[in-house]
């Protein structure tokens, strides 16, 4: 959740909630009572569920991550319907992310048909989309590079399965505490990742994923934390470097976006130019040791014909390739 | 933004706190191999043979750049063949352990290598997701249908395709186009 500048509006956000099974975890009280206090049963019931507070294996984060991902394409109106679009964007956020610190993973990249929100987002398991009108602000390909290699990070870092694990304590305390209620298979499943070690088996409980999938939404709606932004900006970086794109293009693109006030959390776009500049200006390589990127050769490639036909009105057979910022 | 400015950028870019960056390697020592289908080289170029093919997480020991092309470095591979690597290629920390479940449930942490030869490597939309957005119906429904033809589209991209768009592109030969060792076909790059 990058550079998004708006929200998909309130699109969908009333179907999220409550439909699967009785419980939105972001309303849920912890178990205070009515002076602010922990019951002594919430107590409890916060320690059991902690258990919950552990890595998911990778199936357990592809059921999380397919979850999210029908929702993005939900909110974002669908994906494009042009191959030559997705295999262009596919091939761009593949070779970084062959790159990056889970390069086996395997990743898929989309291009949402929303023609009016500035908006990247990634899910768990290596879902990345942009929308259709950030595409249309590009001015070469390494401003592509950029935005995905942001997401890309996101996922590298596991910022939403962060999300999720709070989820799922905040919901096995609720349930413990008697104050929601999930369908019997959902709270079964739950207590055994509970009373094991502590991973959920998300593809026999369709019901509890759709739980899980929307309190994290519900949590993910707020932007990610500042920190986490910044975190993904450093790593996006490193991964344009990595592959010899110039990183001022990513730079660029986020100094030319307008301010985003929507989401509660998300930094500001000028607080994250001025961060990355000036953690820039603090740091110098080292002599004699491997240095493990490197600022000679890089480029601005301009972005492909079919990306331009596709988002730019431009007919594909005049469609010329933009001149990158060389 | 003029030249000067952006190698300005770039440079200092170079000394961020990054995962690669973390730890201190001389020559001699060990280094990670960080991308996919990392070819080592016969010679100091991305037009050479390469003499075997690496993959993420296995390391190979640091014997220092090439004088003459400073972003290929000299290295011994883990089967002692030595060549040229490109700079980006090597990292000095280790790419991240994926975390797989066995048939019986246990679960343990395996290194790229390991998991692209697992089950759990081959991703598509989990049964579980499938049947969640199926139930909800209206747009969700379509959004599956999106989403896996999309992952269809997807898997049909192989590394020969993202190495022939890098080398038309002008970016750096990291991600090779293929498994194994063999005639790297002409087509340009550092």
């Amino acid at each position: 959740m990058g550079l998004r500048m708006a929200v998909f509006a309130a699109v969908g956000m009333g179907a999220l909630m409550g439909p699967c099974g009785g419980l939105n975890p972001v309303t849920v009280s912890d178990g205070l009572d009515v002076a602010g206090r922990m019951t002594s049963a919430a107590v409890k019931a916060r320690e059991a569920c902690k258990k919950l507070d552990v890595e998911p294996a990778v199936t357990e984060e592809y059921a999380l991550g397919g979850a999210l991902a029908i929702h993005w394409v939900q909110r974002g109106g669908g994906l494009v319907k042009d191959d030559a679009l997705h295999r262009y964007v596919n091939i761009v956020g593949k070779n970084l992310a062959a790159q990056s610190q889970r390069p086996t993973l395997e990743w898929t990249f989309g291009v949402l048909d929303d023609d009016t929100q500035f908006n990247a987002i990634s899910a768990p398991g290596g879902y990345v989309f942009v929308t259709k009108r950030l595409l249309r602000e590009l001015d070469n390909e390494g401003q592509l590079a950029g935005v995905l290699a942001h997401e890309i990070a996101h996922v590298t870092m596991k910022h939403a399965i962060h999300q999720y694990n709070a989820t799922k304590v905040k919901t096995c305390v609720g349930v413990m505490v008697g104050e929601a209620l999930l369908p019997p298979g959902a709270a079964a499943a739950l207590s055994a990742g509970r009373d094991g070690d502590g991973t959920l088996d998300l593809d026999n409980n369709p019901g509890l994923l759709g739980n899980l999938a929307e309190g994290t939404i519900g949590i993910f709606d707020d932007g990610n934390a500042p920190d986490q932004e910044f975190e993904a900006d450093q790593a996006a970086v490193q991964l344009m470097l990595s592959a010899g794109y110039d990183p001022d293009d990513f730079r660029r693109l986020i100094a030319k976006t307008t301010e985003d006030t929507t989401f509660v959390d998300h930094p500001k776009k000028t607080e994250r130019v001025k961060k990355l500049v000036t953690f820039l200006k603090t740091l110098k390589p080292r002599e004699g040791e491997f240095a493990g990127l490197t600022t000679e050769g890089l480029h601005s490639p301009p972005l492909k014909p079919e990306l331009i036909a596709a988002v730019k009105g431009v007919p594909r057979s005049t469609a010329t390739a933009t001149k990158g910022a060389e | 933004m003029a030249m000067r400015a952006r190698v300005a950028t770039a440079a200092a870019v170079l000394a961020l706190g990054l995962p690669g960056l973390a730890l201190a390697v001389k020559v001699g020592e060990s280094l990670y191999v960080k991308a996919k289908n990392t070819r080592v080289m016969v010679s100091p170029s991305s037009t050479a043979n390469a003499v075997t093919v690496l993959q993420p997480g296995q390391q190979v020991k640091w014997e220092g750049a090439d004088p003459a092309n400073k972003q290929w470095h000299r290295v011994t591979a883990p089967d002692g063949k030595k060549g040229f690597v490109f700079q980006t290629n090597l990292s000095t920390t280790a790419p991240d352990l994926e975390l797989v479940a066995d048939e019986n449930g246990k679960k343990s942490k395996v290194n790229a290598t390991k998991f692209a030869g697992s089950a759990a490597a081959v991703k598509a939309l989990s049964p579980g997701a499938k049947k969640y957005g199926e139930d909800k119906g209206g747009g969700y429904e379509a959004a599956v249908k999106d989403i896996e033809a999309l992952e269809t589209l997807a898997r049909k991209l192989k590394p020969k395709d993202l190495a022939d768009h890098v080398a038309q592109a002008g970016l750096f030969p990291v991600v090779g186009p293929q498994e194994t060792a063999g005639r790297t076909p002409k087509k340009g790059g550092p």
